[in-house]
């Protein structure tokens, strides 16, 4: 019976449209997945995607999606019979309930896991697929097939059937299901976020019910080819997680067959019984007769119609259930958000709840919510007379169809508008919980809830067109999801075009400093341009509105025209009259004023300027020796004229006979005139220039070369407008308005497999460590050394310029009044001269706003601090890490080079802070609003402002030669300046918890790198080496030799090369400094942290301790220990090992709140080789943890077991 | 007067569920009887503009029901045959909604009205009772309420009667016949006693065609003389259907009493009867049924 059962089951469900649309459409995702480049889930660029990983990504990936697919199968076994009304006939029969519910789930089962294979199915034709590169491409392993879809993917698909399976047998109802799959998916994802941080992943990796976590865990710090190779074994968390799947969606399956009732749903549900109990009131008389009432058909009849319909259709939303568990759902999911929205920032930093800072999060996590309100209540509602029955008494009243469409229309607005502000409402109340007080409404207002209501509404209206005229309401959202499904995809394949992407708007970007600056005016416009079209739509719904019982298309197409005439043709006429003015304002604005590029036209562009140009890499170019630049700012129109002029040298040895001149690829060339040359060739397309000298330059001679130019925007891009001119908070470069000299390679292509697609070599690599040529450039400019500068800024009246260099002069004038010359106080121009005394780098700020200014002195340097007025908190933390960085570092390294060091907030459009001589950019969204509240956060206002006021001496005394380690001389020392800075001011306990994130984030990052991990003194601009990496070789280093030890090979290394230009000093130049300090025992190591990639692997075994007879402790600890050298793409060999590490006794485990040094037993260098070990040490008191290298200095993937607790013996 | 011309309905998938249907509907109560499938509720739905026929006229009064279905709506009160109604709200509520829908804007107007059709139809103590939770007799109560919002001129019932059970079929139909006598309303059901109780005049309509037209009176008299009945054992039924034309069968006592059509007597123990309207009905039938 059961067997039959069962087989009846899976052959129902075979034949059922569901089944193949399922199986077809991930078929089709999957393939995509496979086979287009562009899309990348979870993946890695140098993932293969049919390799293992590959494979366990996308599996885990779609069977958490098709979490709605099992949910479909499965409670339709409980639900059918119902909607049928089948049910009594079968239960009737001798059918046992076992058989019954389990016959019929095993069938549902079988087809979810047989529709499943559809995944695996499209991999592996995918990977037969000719166009794909073949580099992305593993051999097809059966192995990888079976792990992915057996343990990773049924047990998670067995766990979700059982588990909504239960749910339907519970609710009966497939709506209360469905909200059950949309909560669970969506709490899902907040506790994948919120447990997402390191402290969690080990038990997210056992109870993560769908093996995602467990998986990544185990892969977490694989490299790529681990990834394509590796098949992890089924043991341990996973093992552990796979058996919790199995056993969970047992415990719901039995749960299911005892909350089954084996009646029908109306016979047991005694709510309803109770109702039907009805008449009793007896609260008022019944009202006498009353006279006749004759209908009236007028304009208020029409107006209370449209109220009246309104009203019904937003009460239906409001008062159904499934509303409230969306909006709770939604608030849940933004409250984990906006909670979170304040710990940003790396290194668990934490910031001031601003409202700006809380309508990103707000708006991403909140978003899901009024998306599925809008395309689940546009199905809802316009089928909801027909779902109801209502229809045929609806429909035959004197209604007007636009009394219909309207009021749907009008009700989703409003409940979408009022849904937004209950999520405004969240914000507010989290920021009232942290005790913030300045809640800024206009910016929710404006920012947030008007610009979401509408582009929501915009979603809406075409639901409910599309429901309008398609059959069945399924379809309609089905035809929903792949217009999101397309969206995302189009923008992939370069159809980028807000005019043809419905509802499409630029984005807006936010600032407290510049507020929406021009962004929103673009974005309006194309707000105006689809609302156009979406009344459109609307009068068309209205046209094609589905009344009596007729639902076929094509008898309404055919109405359609006479249908479109007198007020609905009108309205119709006038938004298409707007639709096409505001798309052709658009157009002018995109595509004429500005120029329309999509992200492939960039691409190709990238690899034409390198197929065009890069032969030109080592034409010998004149250094630039002297800047002068003349910038005129207008920031409210987002223009700037430069006027420049460079002194040039021929510092080669050869004779040269041209001179080639790169402008930045939009910067308009006024003009350009270079001392005894003129133009030879110009290649328009990418801004390059090629003169030819009439005399050639001979070596040391010294020429002129002056230019001006224009950086403007007009009007508005369709994305990517203008960050760096804008009204307050101007924040340029250089090299965005004034010319280099040759060709470099800055701004290639670098995806490889892009690269490949547009015939280049997948890679190019700078210098080798130790090549000679490229000694004569530094890392930065190949085109200049150290030089001199004189920059004039003028700006509007009421901004602050800042540039390089010391003020000589600053004064406003009268646009109007140019000849006149300086005012007094307030004139609407503002003119400020900046002139090096000290050489500096070519690497120049320009910065205009409306800033206050903070002052101090500090040991003959004036220190000032450039903010917006709004964010006034840290200034004072800001100056003390000043005043310890310089302290340090002048102490240490090198004096300082200049009399003045100054930091400026810029609006937040990017978030970085940039080290240029004496003059450092902050964004505002980091540390001007950054929160010290709570003592135990680690303090990054004085981390990063050590680290770029470490860059004074690391890059802008000593600058590394552009080849391998360059950035090593750069970015690791100045992290290892800003380390030793808070060393001193927080102790080395703070540190350690710093350099647990560092630990991670090089761990991690090493599986994405798309080229190979170097050791670090071969760094080739990889950030998580010469950051990460690089703080951890430089702390462990100056833990085992001494800091004072680093600190004499480091000023060696300024004595030798601060501000001396060509040769430039390389990573070999430090560590034969370091070399030469260090005792030849310590050798091994520094060769082992500089110059391989050396992982260790530690881990305290057992830790017993025993009382003395003398009252005092054995500890006993066992220890295991190897070290590997891994290659660059993770192959690893094992090393022997043999060196003194930290082994530590402690009462508390070490990081815990509330630890310290009167938690420290013992603390000794002990000598750790390969292979197991016993280590013993008496104390006094007991132990309670115990372990090597206890503070985790070395690096080792598991740090966690490096300590064991102490067990007594 | 409600006039029908040349009705003509195919659906898509090719049933013809009316075939050149002609009818003019007087003021008054007019029955509509035929069996299940006859073609009733497309009528119905045809007149009360819910859907499109492929071919044919409707007029009432001055109106061309085809061409202006909105001056139709303005007078209609439209009861269909199975109907639901919007969870969570009260009967009072959904009244007062319809009536909005129907003309009666004002507040105080829209409020004389809603009460006085609650009482009417006794349903004034449910009234703020969810209409979900309703039986089947208040539930069709609360349909006639709503169609008699806003005087109609036309009023169409679709099967009211199917599944209540005697006490709330008589209540329903009091209510009909309390109804205006210039009002047309048309009554469509299959159950013979609805007509025969109520409507001045009827027609037959089976398979989508009207077979029988006139005052059921005039019908019954017709058939005077010639229906006969006897009361055989169920072993004989199939030679008497081969033998005679037999219009209806029904059991008695566990026998079987069968009446034939015959204009003579046609012996072998037949005894004469006097018809009723259910015989009009089941001969015509019959006789429909032979013919096709």
């Amino acid at each position: 019976m059961f067997g039959k059962i069962a087989g009846f089951e899976l052959r129902y469900q075979l034949k059922s449209p569901v089944f193949w649309v399922v199986s077809v459409i991930f078929f089709l995702l999957t393939f995509g997945v496979t086979t287009i480049s562009e899309i990348k889930i979870g993946l890695g660029p140098s993932d293969h995607r049919n390799g293992p990983y590959a494979l366990a990504q996308s599996h885990l990936i779609f069977s958490l999606f098709y979490m709605f697919v099992t949910t479909a199968f499965v409670s339709n076994v409980v639900v059918r019979d119902d909607e049928t009304g089948f049910g009594p006939i079968l239960r009737a029969t001798r059918l046992t309930r076992f058989d019954y519910l389990y016959g019929r789930f095993l069938g549902a089962f079988a087809a979810a896991a047989i529709s499943f294979l559809a995944v695996p199915l499209a991999v592996f034709l995918g990977s037969m697929m000719p166009w794909v590169d073949s580099e992305l491409l593993g051999p097809n392993r059966l192995d990888a097939y079976v792990f992915a879809y057996v343990v990773l993917a049924l047990p998670s698909l067995l766990l979700t059937s059982a588990m909504f399976f239960a749910l339907a047998t519970v609710t009966r109802s497939m709506m209360w299901t469905y909200v059950g799959v949309i909560a669970f998916m969506v709490l899902w994802i907040i506790a994948s976020i919120a447990l997402g941080k390191p402290e969690f992943e080990q038990a997210a990796a056992l109870w993560e019910p769908l093996g995602t976590a467990a998986y990544s865990l185990v892969t977490k710090y694989w490299t790529a080819v681990e990834r394509n190779a590796l098949i992890p074994p089924v043991a341990g968390a996973l093992l552990f997680n796979r058996i919790l799947a199995l056993v969970a969606s047992a415990g719901f399956l039995t749960l299911a067959f005892f909350l089954f009732r084996f009646q029908s749903a109306e016979l047991s549900g005694a709510r309803i019984g109770k109702r039907e109990a009805a008449p009793s009131e007896k609260d008022a008389p019944p009202p006498a007769p009353a006279a006749r009432v004759v209908p009236r058909f007028d304009r208020t009849w029409a107006w209370a119609q449209l109220m009246a319909r309104t009203r019904l259709d937003m009460g239906q939303v409001f008062k159904s259930p499934a509303y409230f568990v969306l909006l709770a759902v939604g608030l849940v999911n933004c409250a984990g958000a906006l909670w979170f929205a304040t710990e940003v920032g790396a290194y668990g930093g934490s910031i001031r709840p601003l409202t700006r800072m809380l309508l990103q999060p707000l708006a991403g996590s909140f978003s899901l919510i009024p998306m599925i309100i809008a395309i689940y209540y546009a199905g809802e509602l316009v089928w909801r007379e027909r779902d109801r029955k209502t229809h045929e008494i609806i429909d035959a009243a004197p209604v007007a169809d636009w009394a219909f469409v309207a009021p749907k229309v009008a009700a989703i607005a409003l409940v979408l508008l009022s849904t937004l502000a209950v999520s405004v409402l969240a914000a507010i109340v989290s920021q009232l919980a942290h005790g913030y007080t300045n809640l800024e409404l206009d910016k929710y207002l404006l920012w947030y809830l008007l610009p979401q209501a509408v582009d929501w509404i915009l979603l809406a209206v075409l639901a409910v067109f599309l429901q309008a005229v398609v059959g069945h309401k399924f379809i309609g959202w089905g035809l929903m999801v792949i217009y999101i499904v397309a969206t995302l995809t189009f923008v992939n394949l370069g159809f980028e075009h807000n005019l043809y992407n419905y509802g499409g708007v630029p984005q807006v970007l936010t600032s407290d400093m510049n507020r929406l600056g021009r962004f929103w005016i673009g974005a309006w416009w194309f707000r105006l341009y689809w609302s156009a079209f979406a009344v459109g739509l609307v009068v068309l719904t209205y046209a094609l509105w589905r009344r009596g019982t007729e639902t076929r298309l094509w008898p309404r197409v055919r109405r359609l025209p006479s249908r479109l005439t007198g007020k609905a043709g009108l309205t119709f006429t006038l938004a298409a009259a707007v639709f096409i003015a505001a798309g052709g304002f658009i157009y002018i604005n995109t595509n004429v004023w500005n120029v329309y590029r999509t992200r492939i036209d960039n691409e190709k562009w990238q690899a034409d300027y390198e197929k065009t140009l890069l032969r030109f890499e080592n034409t010998p170019q004149p250094k630039i020796t002297a800047i002068k630049l003349d910038v005129d700012l207008h920031p409210h129109d987002q223009r700037v004229d430069t006027k420049g002029v460079y002194t040039l040298e021929n510092r080669g040895g050869e004779i040269l006979k041209e001179i080639h001149v790169r402008f930045d690829r939009d910067l308009k060339v006024r003009g350009l005139s270079i001392e005894g040359a003129r133009s030879k060739q110009t290649f328009d397309r990418f801004n390059y220039r090629i003169f030819a000298f009439d005399t050639p330059m001979k070596p040391g001679e010294r020429r002129m070369m002056s230019f001006i130019t224009e950086r403007a925007q007009r009007g508005f891009r369709n994305s990517g407008d203008d960050t760096r001119v804008v009204g307050n908070g101007t924040f340029i470069n250089n090299t965005e308005i004034a010319p280099s000299l040759g060709m470099s390679r800055e701004g290639l292509l670098q995806d490889r497999a892009k690269r490949r697609k547009y015939g280049l070599p997948p890679e190019r690599r700078i210098a080798k460590l130790g090549d000679i040529p490229s000694r004569q450039f530094n890392g930065l400019r190949h085109d200049a050394d150290f030089v001199s500068s004189d920059i004039t800024v003028t700006t509007e009246g009421d901004q602050t310029p800042v540039a390089p260099g010391y003020k000589v002069s600053d004064f406003t004038w009268h646009q109007s009044d140019r000849l006149k010359g300086p005012v007094d106080g307030a004139g609407d121009r503002r003119t400020a001269r900046f002139v090096s005394e000290a050489p500096i780098l070519p690497y120049m700020s320009i910065q205009s706003a409306r800033y206050a200014v903070a002052h101090d002195r500090y040991k003959g340097v004036d220190l000032a601090i450039y903010y917006d007025p709004h964010h006034p908190w840290n200034i004072e933390r800001m100056k003390t890490g000043m005043k310890a960085s310089l302290d340090y570092y002048q102490a240490n390294f090198s004096p300082y080079q200049f009399r003045q060091l100054r930091f400026q907030e810029f609006p937040g459009y990017a978030d970085f802070a940039q080290a240029f001589a004496n003059t450092i950019p902050w964004s505002e969204n980091l540390f001007f609003i950054a929160n010290y509240d709570d003592p135990e956060k680690i303090d990054m206002v004085t981390y990063v402002g050590a680290h770029e006021i470490g860059h004074q001496w690391w890059a802008h005394q000593v600058i590394g030669a552009d080849q391998q380690g360059s950035t090593m001389l750069v970015e690791t020392f100045a992290q290892y300046s800003a380390l030793m800075v808070m060393k001193r001011m927080y102790g080395e306990a703070q540190i350690r918890k710093f350099l647990k994130f560092e630990l991670n984030r090089y761990l991690r990052a090493r599986g994405g790198d798309p080229l190979e991990e170097q050791p670090l003194a071969r760094v080739e601009n990889q950030p998580y080496i010469h950051y990460n990496k690089g703080s951890l070789v430089m702390y462990r280093l100056q833990h085992e030799v001494g800091e004072e030890t680093v600190n004499r090979a480091l000023r060696k290394l300024i004595a030798a090369h601060a501000f001396k230009g060509a040769p430039y000093p390389t990573s070999l130049d430090f560590l034969a400094a370091l070399r030469a300090e260090v005792p030849a025992d310590r050798q091994t190591l520094i060769t082992d942290l500089f110059e391989k990639i050396t992982l260790y692997d530690l881990k305290t075994k057992t830790a017993t301790t025993r009382k003395l007879p003398d009252g005092r402790f054995e500890t006993v600890l066992t220890v295991e220990a190897r070290k590997l050298y891994a290659q660059g793409r993770g192959q690893e060999t094992a090393a022997p090992l043999d060196e003194v590490m930290d082994v530590g006794l402690f009462t508390m485990e070490p990081g815990k709140k509330g630890f310290g040094n009167d938690k420290v037993l013992a603390f000794e260098r002990r000598r750790i080789r390969s292979g197991t070990q016993t280590l013993t040490f008496v104390t006094k008191v007991a132990p309670k943890v115990a372990g090597v290298d206890p503070y985790n200095i070395v690096i080792d993937r598991n740090g966690d077991d490096n300590i064991a607790k102490v067990t007594m013996r | 007067m409600l006039i029908i011309e040349n009705l003509t309905h195919v659906y898509a998938n090719g049933v013809k569920a009316l075939d050149e249907v002609s009818l003019t509907i007087p003021a008054g109560m007019y029955g509509l009887l035929g069996p299940n499938g006859a073609g009733k509720s497309t009528l119905m739905r045809t007149i009360a503009t819910l859907q499109a026929p492929t071919s044919g006229y409707i007029r009432f009064g001055d109106i061309d029901v085809l061409k202006s279905p909105d001056l139709l709506r303005r007078t209609l009160g439209y009861l269909p045959q199975d109907f639901g109604v919007y969870p969570r709200v009260s009967a009072y509520d959904m009244l007062d909604h319809m009536a909005v829908l129907k003309g009666i804007a004002r507040p105080k107007e829209r409020k004389d009205v809603v009460e006085s059709l609650l009482h009417q139809v006794n349903l004034w103590d449910a009234r703020k009772k969810a209409i979900a939770g309703f039986s089947g007799g208040m539930r069709q109560r609360f349909g006639i309420a709503q169609a008699l919002i806003g005087d109609p001129r036309l009023i169409i019932v679709d099967e009211p009667t199917a599944g209540l059970d005697p006490e709330e079929r008589n209540r329903f139909l009091n209510l009909l016949a309390e109804i205006g006598e210039n009002v047309v309303v048309i009554l469509s059901t299959h159950i013979v006693e609805d007509v025969s109780d109520l409507c001045p005049a009827m027609a037959i309509i089976c398979n989508g065609r009207i077979v029988k037209e006139g005052a059921p009176r005039d019908l019954v008299g017709q058939l005077s003389g010639r229906i006969w009945r006897k009361v055989i054992d169920k072993a004989e039924l199939e030679a008497a259907k081969a033998e005679h034309q037999v219009i209806s069968t029904r059991l008695l006592g566990g026998r079987t009493v069968i009446h034939v059509l015959a204009d003579q007597d046609p012996g072998n123990g037949f005894t004469p009867v006097e018809g009723g309207l259910e015989d009009v009905y089941f001969s015509t039938l019959s006789n429909t049924r032979r013919a096709a």
